[in-house]
């Protein structure tokens, strides 16, 4: 029995005890009526307050129960992505930022074997994600036409080390000098400048460690230093060579590089950053390599048709002592002499690249580039290029070069069409 | 004179220390000028602002400077418009800038559209429906409604970042809000013209500026946000124009004016510039006079399509 049980007996007492006092003595026989009718009446109101008393008790007992183990509760409704025994993490939660590149070419030239033919510039593959508050992680595995899939980049970042230091770690492109770093992709060209092509080999691929620092001052100037195997993407040793199949050797065999850049806002619409990269190979100073870089950006931020100009140059001093190559010819029989010898050479580009409208640039290009060892082979090309972009994520270029090495030049266009799938962007780096 | 020379030693010791004991302004970096110049109404002497993009800009593409990353990487608090209308920059500059503290997500990172209800979410990513921004459209700082939402936001994220200013920050959000709901109540007065307007713009901005002031968006110079006109488009459009009787194209100053006067005329409606962004005008500094420029220029476009049309 429960309280409320009791409160209601009580009430109905009151009411009959109030109900009797305020009765007329002096009339008994209407008394005697009344009071039959009150009895009845009371009788009557017994019975609903019993009624009431159950159904509330009924609820009681429901209350208690969904109070203290919840049964008899209806069934919810499982959120979404939940299975009947388990709430489950979507399969592709933890997923990375994804994209991937297409970057078709159409070329033709006009010497050695001459016609026309199809190539597959670029198919890269870029995957980038936090991998925890202090650190990040990318990599780039890119196919091409000539030389298969292969990993072209696989790097950590760390994101959270004190007095403005970044680590980078694993396989990457070495920060030496400008283009030498940027994927083929994200260049102002069709095709990376020979001179970079022949002194660094290709992209400034290495497998090392960088460490970058950001000056705390008003004034932009990051330093970046870094070991690596050996820097260059056609210069990638073979690490069985040596012995362990790790790329072991001595800590004198390594590449070493200090590369500092700084920044300056020469007017509000026009700017200038100039670089300076050095890398070493110590053991009989088998290498030097110097390079340096400067870009003027002309940045109206306008909507007139002209919208800006960029100019940039860079240019590359390689000494390095080369084995098992020619080093000179014969005087009588005209043979090349293989032997041991040290290479002096240089090679560099100048471009611009001029924007009109929101989607349309020009620009132009002239490369000396010479040959790393063995005979010079100067190369001059001149180049012209314009590009029109039919949306944020797809590319149109077309380019004419004229290169000379011996003989009559070699005239060719290409004409690339690239596309971005999902978020593509290499950061500050290729900015 | 050796009494004067102590003197004035004693005299500059003690402004040195005052100097130092006078707290340093917090160092504020704005992506962009709407932010910017509400941060400094709010935090007056107590916040020291630097810009990144300019008014005359398009938010989209505003180039990735070194000199900025110098600013973010000592900069105290970072405010941004958010929802993803300075992707095209600032994650390259955030990257290269190596303070933590300015991370999206930390505490001072602090985010103007935390309150605004955004228009046009995407239902899904796809490019085919061109530069889409996953959180809605952006561009909500047109409206000055949307305007004392961004300021109360920045306020608290000041008072995040620097709680001994709480006063400071909430007596200036109060007088903002207060020069805001005056200015709005002129403001609702001066574009009643502007009612049941019928318009085109280049970029898909001016959304939330339609919806307070109850103009119809009947298309964009665009084919779709971000992708260039095409022939078919613009024809399509132009045809569209003259039949919804569309009065006014409206160009955003960072977007050509010759195509959209192209339009206007073939079309039949006035070219109307404003700007998308604080100072994108002429006369503009702030943000009232940003939102008093648009709508006047809108105003005195349909006043002078509505006399052109006798």
């Amino acid at each position: 029995m429960g309280p409320a049980r009791s409160v209601s007996r009580a009430a109905v007492a009151l009411f009959a005890l109030v109900a009797l006092s305020s009765s007329d003595l002096g009339h008994a026989e209407t008394q005697s009526q009344e009071i039959s009718a009150l009895k009845a009446e009371l009788a009557a109101t017994k019975g609903e307050l019993a009624k009431t008393q159950s159904a509330l008790d009924a609820l009681e007992a429901k209350v208690e129960a969904l109070a203290s183990n919840g049964a008899g509760a209806p069934a919810a409704a499982p959120p979404p992505g939940a299975s009947d025994t388990a709430r489950i993490a979507p399969v592709n939660a933890d997923n990375p930022g994804i994209s991937f590149v297409v970057d078709g070419q159409f070329g033709t030239n006009t010497q050695g074997e001459q016609g026309a033919g199809f190539l597959l510039g670029t198919g890269e593959l870029f995957i980038s994600a936090p991998i925890d508050p202090f650190l990040r992680g990318y990599a780039s595995i890119n196919g091409t036409t000539d030389q298969g899939f292969d990993v072209e980049e696989a790097a950590l970042v760390t994101t959270a080390l004190p007095w403005n230091l970044t680590v980078k770690g694993g396989r990457f492109f070495a920060d030496f000098g400008r283009f030498p770093h940027w994927h083929d992709e994200a260049l102002p060209f069709v095709n990376r400048p020979a001179s970079i092509d022949k002194l660094i080999g290709g992209e400034s691929q290495s497998e090392g460690v960088e460490v970058s620092w950001l000056a705390p001052m008003d004034q932009y100037l990051d330093v970046t230093v870094g070991v690596y195997n050996s820097m260059g993407a056609a210069r990638f040793d073979d690490p069985g060579a040596f012995g362990t199949g790790k790329g072991q050797r001595s800590f004198s065999e390594l590449s070493y590089l200090v590369h500092p850049t700084t920044y300056f806002d020469l007017t509000d619409t026009l700017n200038l950053e100039l670089g300076g990269s050095y890398l070493a190979v110590p053991t009989g100073a088998k290498r030097g390599l110097y390079g340096v870089d400067a870009t003027l950006r002309h940045q109206p931020g306008t909507s007139e048709f002209y919208q800006g100009t960029d100019v940039g140059v860079e240019w590359l001093w390689n000494s390095e002592r080369f084995d098992g190559v020619a080093v000179a010819s014969d005087p009588v029989t005209g043979e090349a002499i293989v032997g041991s010898g040290r290479f002096h050479r240089d090679g560099g580009y100048a471009y611009f690249e001029s924007f009109f409208g929101r989607r349309f640039s020009v620009g132009g290009r002239f490369d000396y580039a010479e040959n790393p060892f063995g005979d010079k082979d100067l190369q001059r090309t001149y180049s012209a290029f314009v590009t029109w972009k039919p949306s944020e994520f797809q590319r149109l270029r077309l380019q004419w070069d004229d290169v000379g090495i011996d003989g009559p030049n070699d005239q060719r266009f290409t004409l690339q069409w690239t596309a971005f799938i999902g978020s593509h962007s290499h950061g500050f780096a290729m900015r | 004179m050796a009494l004067q020379c102590a003197s004035r030693l004693v005299t500059f010791t003690l402004s040195l220390c005052l100097a130092s004991a006078a707290p340093a302004a917090l160092r504020v970096v704005a992506s962009l000028p709407d932010v910017a110049d509400m941060t400094r109404q709010i935090g007056g002497d107590r916040v020291d602002v630097t810009t990144i993009a300019e008014g005359s800009q398009d938010p989209h593409k505003v180039p990735v400077k070194p000199s900025f990353v110098t600013k973010l990487n000592r900069a105290d608090a970072l405010v941004v418009q958010g929802m993803g209308l300075e992707h095209a920059y600032l994650p390259a500059l955030l990257e290269a800038a190596r303070n933590p503290n300015i991370m999206p997500g930390a505490a001072a990172y602090i985010d103007a559209s935390l309150y605004i209800q955004p228009l046009e979410v995407p239902q899904s990513m796809s490019r085919a429906q061109g530069e889409l921004h996953a959180l809605g459209n952006p561009h909500f700082n047109m409206d000055p409604a949307q305007g004392k939402l961004m300021a109360r936001a920045i306020a608290e994220g000041l008072t995040r970042v620097d709680p001994d200013g709480a006063a400071t920050y909430q007596a200036g959000l109060a007088k903002y809000e207060q020069l805001l709901d005056q200015k709005i109540a002129e403001w609702d007065q001066l574009a009643a013209p502007l009612r049941g307007l019928k318009i085109v713009s280049y970029h898909p901005d001016l959304i939330y500026l339609a919806r307070h002031y109850g103009m119809e968006l009947v298309g964009t110079i665009e084919t779709k946000p971000g992708v260039p006109a095409t022939p078919g488009h613009l024809e399509e459009l132009i045809q569209l124009m003259k039949q919804q009787k569309v009065a006014l194209v409206v160009r955003e100053i960072a977007y050509e004016l010759p195509l959209a006067q192209e339009v206007a005329e073939r079309g039949g409606a006035k070219v109307v510039t404003v700007s998308s962004l604080t100072g994108g005008l002429p006369n503009s500094p702030t943000y009232v006079d940003f939102i008093d420029a648009n709508l006047r220029a809108l105003v005195a476009g349909a006043k002078a399509q509505s006399d052109s049309h006798g």
